[in-house]
């Protein structure tokens, strides 16, 4: 029994593009309720009540959204009240509020994401597409705390040699563009002697292969094949436009037939998977505790 | 795509994929979803041209050398993206192109996206923010000759470059909010990001004519002494 970030990087992705696929291209507010909620409770699941600033800066960002889109198309039968000469209508309200509904709850799921699909799991999806990108990549990610080092040794050497006073501005700019300088020669120089010392040491004579990190498990195979069956069940009903629904120019839409529940259903139950995971991780850790 | 022997054939299809085959599939797109579903076309072909230039990259023997260099300048793009209301990435992206080629710049713009968008947050515009950073390496590697000529030119490259970003974000951003192109709302989107495309504009002016001849000399340097 694993939590969810300990599956397979590509089962984990899969999960993501099909949850976050779903809310972006089906306008269904139902649906989107779903994924709000979802997201949230996800996210929150995952991090406790950190992360203030996130949630203060998502739900202003969705004021803001849900209000953008009354206030600038007109579209809708039903006027509320006119303002600088421009109707302001239902439609266009509640078309903005469930957009607006979308892309947070979207970026709920993507903030979970990139916490969840660390540097070195989407290493592993790249080098499945690409080993030398995933390879350019890595190398990159290992430059950057390596420049940073680098760098506080080129300013202590500086200092040491009174090259520059830290009190005079002109002066500290001077040396901090030295500083850059200087390490931006080192890195190219470095970088070509890590080349050569790569290629002395065969890189490049035979098939690029990967040190495989992660497995599949059957677990993750069972994961990946509810995801897919749950993926299949909503994409029939939003492609048979069982779940349709017109804002404009007058709300229209038909209650939802067997296929849209079932879409519906599969849609809220796919986005509870992982939860459902770490719930019963988090049970049985506790009753392990317990036991011990 | 780079199986191909001929150099020719190969680099007219290196131009046709930006140009024919991605039109075409967005005109397809078009035919095939009702218009409302203008974000699926998008973000397929995105990705799409990625996958593409991704595979023709590792079939290529490209050198170890110069795959290296380009991770340095992936590394210090990245570093240069917590620089707070400039944003060198562009710029330094527009360098290693002219010294080093449009693939390279199309890889480190593209590889910069993905690599800083760890810390700031992944998600589809990814995928259009490696795009458009990748393109505007690309064009200035074609455009290299004249670039390096004349500083003016450069740096009007660079000007356009950053306002061409931001418009070519916005797209992205109206057709998430709004499934369909709405030119009011690309207006509105257009409006409300003027800061940013101020300050994309203003730092790609402002890098290029501050790093692009030291930058340039280094560059240079390694490739005279190592032959990159």
């Amino acid at each position: 029994m694993r939590s969810f970030s300990e599956y397979n990087p590509i089962v984990i992705a899969v999960w993501f593009f099909s949850v976050t696929g779903i809310a972006m291209f089906c306008n269904y507010p139902w649906l989107m309720a779903i994924s709000l909620a979802g997201a949230v409770t996800f996210f929150i699941m995952r991090n406790g009540l950190s992360h203030g600033k996130t949630h203060i800066f998502f739900w202003v960002l969705f004021l803001i959204l849900a209000l953008a889109n009354p206030l600038i198309s007109h579209n809708g039968k039903t006027v509320l009240f006119v303002m600088n000469h421009n109707p302001v209508t239902l439609e266009a309200t509640l078309y903005g509020i469930n957009s607006a509904a979308m892309i947070i709850g979207v970026l709920y799921l993507l903030r979970s994401f990139t916490q969840i699909m660390t540097s070195e799991k989407l290493l592993y999806i790249t080098g499945a597409l690409s080993p030398k990108l995933s390879l350019v990549l890595s190398m990159a990610m290992r430059f950057v705390p390596l420049f940073s080092r680098q760098s506080a040794k080129i300013n202590a050497a500086q200092t040491a040699m009174g090259l520059y006073k830290d009190d005079n501005i002109i002066d500290d700019i001077r040396g901090k563009s030295r500083i850059f300088s200087v390490m931006v020669t080192w890195a190219l120089e470095n970088g070509i002697i890590t080349a050569d010392s790569m290629e002395t040491k065969g890189f490049g004579t035979g098939r690029r292969s990967q040190m495989k990190r992660f497995r599949f498990r059957a677990s993750d195979v069972t994961f990946l094949l509810c995801d897919l069956v749950l993926l299949s069940i909503t994409a029939a009903a939003v492609g048979t436009h069982s779940l349709s629904f017109e804002f404009y120019p007058s709300i229209s839409f038909d209650s939802p037939d067997m296929l849209g529940t079932a879409g519906l259903a599969a849609y809220a139950l796919l986005i509870l998977m992982p939860m459902i995971l770490e719930t019963v991780v988090n049970h049985k850790w506790k009753y392990l505790r317990s036991a011990v | 795509m780079l199986l191909i022997r001929n150099k020719n054939l190969r680099n007219t299809i290196k131009i046709a994929v930006p140009f024919v085959i991605i039109p075409v599939i967005t005109i397809l797109g078009t035919l095939a979803f009702d218009e409302k579903k203008h974000i699926i076309i998008a973000l397929a072909v995105a990705v799409l041209a990625l996958l593409l230039f991704a595979a023709g990259f590792e079939k290529k023997s490209t050198g170890t050398r110069r795959m290296v260099i380009v991770a340095v300048m992936t590394a210090l793009c990245f570093a240069g993206r917590f620089i707070p209301f400039l944003k060198p990435v562009a710029a330094l992206t527009i360098i290693t192109a002219l010294y080093l080629g449009g693939e390279a710049g199309f890889l480190v713009g593209s590889l910069s996206a993905i690599l800083s968008n760890f810390y700031f947050g992944q998600g589809p515009w990814t995928a259009f923010q490696m795009l458009a950073w990748g393109l505007i390496g690309l064009f200035a590697g074609m455009l290299s000759k004249p670039l390096l000529k004349s500083r003016a030119l450069l740096l009007i490259y660079g000007f356009i470059a950053g306002i061409g970003y931001s418009f070519f974000m916005d797209i992205w951003t109206v057709l998430w909010y709004n499934e369909g192109f709405s030119v009011k709302l690309y207006a509105a989107a257009l409006v409300s990001a003027i800061p940013y495309t101020v300050s994309y504009a203003v730092s790609n002016v402002l890098f290029l004519y501050l790093l692009a001849l030291p930058f340039g000399e280094k560059l240079q340097r390694i490739k005279v002494k190592y032959g990159v």
